[in-house]
């Protein structure tokens, strides 16, 4: 008996068809990244909608020939520029991060020509930005492209309870506290937010703000009795923040929906509260500690992958450093110019409002700039979790900061030793490794 | 014939029978319970998409309220379209369904041949064989991916869907195999060898008689297929740069984005595999009928 395996010519048309399509897209794929004729990768601008308006300004600004932005999380570009450069074969040319994102990268890096770096010199980048591109070699790694600071957000509605006195514009770290308590008792909950969430920006906060304010330095000082007061600090104004910091990543969202009235964050992570009732809200400087005003600046760079095509990236990076580019991703993306520029006087007011509040931190008395990390490599992300660490240990599970502080200072040690870093502003350059005091 | 009680009080010409509805009144609850799990499971299911679904087409501000209403009442599609016209969502899409479709070709034609075979054969290693395939599954992708992708750029099938479908396909042919295996040993034997007395060569038998009964399992491992593809993020970012899948191409995104985006694109990414899901389905109704027994 032979039965007849039965496949109908419709089954069988519709079948091919499907598997000819299949295998057609399998082979070559669709394009996700615009398809561009030269590919940028970045770890900026992920949100859907920053994303969008910098593909804009990118289409506007850049003429040498048409960049595709695709963008990543730090460890996935790690592994993609260390198996693309690895294996000679390239699918990108120019690499746009913070300085902690490209510092991991720093062996698979081209050199920067001497002839660019000039040429961002005379745009007017600052020499110790310049400096920060050598990630603690002899050579550029990277041009600087974009700056940004923390401030903080504040609704106006938070200003009834603030102390006697006090000037939102230049708060000590002691009104602060005082503020929040006093806000805490007389609504009834906290008011205030910290980022301390999985991808909060919170260890930046105790490495370049409580630290630096408090003891001047934030390695050399790291068991000084200021940073154990700075811990201590930090551990009574956590008592008066909203529980639910822990969740917090970006503080705009709490704010704009008013969960919490008062929060210190990166700007761009800010710069959506006030966007729709730009009038309700003020933006100041960090707040003042007793040794000054202590600020971190977050520095993005642009570098070029090892065996890429360098005359195009550089031709690249030359317009990327126009004011004219520089101006438009303040005003559309919230990060500042590295370049000298002259800002517009009508900005869109949420940014204005940041505009201000990071002016007026780096123009005050006692300002104190601390840089990202220089020069850890790889122990970069471990010395941001003993921060972390010591934040848990101290105010989520209420340890004693004169206890907890010194047991962590043999770890940060470890760290600088395996790393061979030297110490980076706030604390004084000095010769060999730095030592944590 | 009438059994109306009322009939007492006319002109009874014959006595109500007695019946006894106990064993009835009992099957009727046994069913309304089955009838309120059957919702209640539906509701489970349903509840979070629905909630999914009226975040994603509502405005920004009417997500900061609180409570959240129930109902759509600040209706907009303005962070659906924002989020459906970023730069290859729809390519991205294409790539994730074609990367899913030949997943799950590749794992079922190399996988339900190797279940076939752990059903049907007794060899020497069979048990250590069964346990050493889940093995693939216990090596975490973040230690393969540097080497996976370096020999992918090497090969030239970086950046390429097929080389995702392969990737995939390697980490789905343990569970495609262990299914298979047992929907293949649940097919009787008997048929099978029914078949061969009648004149089928082997593979006459297995594509005739055992293919068919085995099919609604096949369709069960094939959605699971298409679904852990569908899902995979990890070992997709590594392997692709401008030809990525939906999940690599929004994910990380999303991550970052305001919360309007996240519920937008989590509406965006479950509603293709919900109707992959519901095209599969009729190859699973009769499931209960013919194989698992």
């Amino acid at each position: 008996m032979k039965a007849k395996l039965t496949l109908s010519r419709r089954a069988l048309f519709g079948t091919s068809a499907a598997v000819a399509a299949t295998g057609t897209l399998a082979a070559c794929g669709a394009s996700t990244s615009g398809g561009g004729d030269f590919a940028m990768i970045s770890t900026q601008f992920t949100p859907v909608e920053e994303k969008q308006r910098f593909e804009e300004i990118l289409s506007e600004h850049v003429s040498t020939t048409s960049v595709s932005y695709t963008t990543m999380t730090a460890p996935e570009m790690l592994t993609q520029v260390t198996s693309q450069v690895g294996s000679g074969n390239l699918q990108f040319g120019l690499i746009g991060g913070l300085h902690g994102d490209l510092q991991p990268l720093a062996e698979n890096l081209e050199d920067i020509d001497e002839a660019l770096v000039e040429t961002a010199r005379a745009a007017g980048i600052a020499e110790d930005l310049l400096e920060l591109g050598k990630l603690g070699g002899e050579t550029t790694k990277y041009i600087p492209w974009m700056q940004a600071s923390y401030v903080m957000a504040v609704n106006k509605k938070a200003l009834e309870w603030l102390p006697e006195g006090a000037d939102v514009n230049a708060l000590t770290y002691e009104q602060v506290l005082e503020w929040a308590t006093a806000a805490n008792e007389a609504n009834g909950s906290p008011v205030f937010g910290f980022p301390a969430g999985p991808k909060g920006l919170y260890h930046r906060f105790f490495q370049g703000f409580q630290l630096p304010s408090f003891t001047g330095g934030v390695i050399t000082t790291f068991q000084s009795p200021e940073a154990i007061e700075s811990w201590q600090w930090m551990k009574d104004f956590w008592a008066q923040c909203n529980p639910s910091s822990t969740n917090y990543d970006f503080m705009q969202e709490p704010l704009a929906s008013g969960e919490v009235l008062v929060a210190w964050d990166h700007v761009a992570r800010l710069v959506g509260a006030p966007q729709d009732n730009p009038d309700d809200w003020v933006m100041v400087p960090s707040p003042t500690g007793p040794q000054g005003l202590g600020y971190m600046l977050v520095i993005g760079g642009l570098a070029i992958p090892k065996g890429g095509d360098v005359e195009t990236a550089a031709q690249v990076i030359e317009e990327f450093l126009k004011p004219e580019m520089q101006i438009a991703t303040l005003e559309k993306n919230a990060f500042f110019p590295v370049v000298e520029a002259e800002i517009p006087s009508e900005l869109p007011p949420a940014i204005q409002l940041e505009f201000d509040a990071v002016n007026a931190q780096q123009g005050a008395d006692g300002a104190i700039v601390a840089l990202p990390p220089v020069g850890l490599g790889e122990q970069d992300g471990e010395l941001s979790q003993v921060f972390k660490d010591c934040f848990a240990e101290i105010c989520l599970d209420g340890g004693d900061p004169g206890t907890v502080i010194p047991g962590k200072a043999e770890q940060v040690q470890t760290l600088l030793d395996t790393a061979e870093a030297s110490c980076w502003d706030p604390d004084p350059a000095g010769d060999g490794v730095c030592q944590v005091g | 014939m009438t059994s109306r009680p009322d009939t007492e009080h006319g002109t009874a010409t014959t006595a109500p029978i007695e019946v006894d509805k106990r064993p009835l009144r009992r099957h009727q609850f046994n069913r309304a319970l089955i009838q309120l799990a059957c919702i209640l499971i539906s509701l489970f299911m349903v509840v979070p998409i629905y909630l999914i679904t009226i975040s994603a087409f509502s405005t920004r501000q009417g997500l900061n309220e609180f409570p959240q209403p129930l109902w759509p009442k600040n209706f907009s599609t303005e962070t659906m379209a924002t989020f459906l016209n970023s730069t290859g969502i729809l390519a991205a899409t294409l790539n994730s369904l074609t990367v899913g479709i030949g997943t799950l070709v590749l794992a079922s034609l190399v996988g339900a041949p190797a279940g076939y075979a752990i059903a049907r054969f007794a060899f020497r290693g069979k048990d250590p064989y069964q346990l050493f395939l889940l093995f693939t599954r216990a090596l975490p992708i973040v230690v393969l991916s540097i080497p996976l992708a370096q020999v992918f750029l090497a090969t030239g099938l970086y950046d390429q869907p097929i080389g995702v479908i392969l990737l995939h396909t390697a980490l789905s042919l343990p569970t495609t195999i262990l299914i298979t295996s047992s929907v293949f040993l649940s097919v009787p034997i008997d048929a099978e060898e029914a078949a061969r007395i009648f004149g089928c060569t082997p593979v006459g038998a297995f594509l005739r008689v055992v293919l068919p009964l085995a099919l609604p399992g096949i369709a069960a491992s094939a959605i699971f297929t298409f679904v852990t593809s569908w899902n995979e993020v990890l070992g997709a970012t590594i392997l692709t740069f401008s030809n990525r899948t939906l999940p690599a191409q929004v994910l990380s995104t999303l991550g970052d984005s305001p919360v309007a985006f996240r519920f937008a694109g989590g509406l965006a990414m479950i509603i293709p595999s919900i109707i992959f899901i519901a095209i599969m389905r009729k190859y699973l109704l009769n499931m209960w009928g013919t194989t698992i027994r």
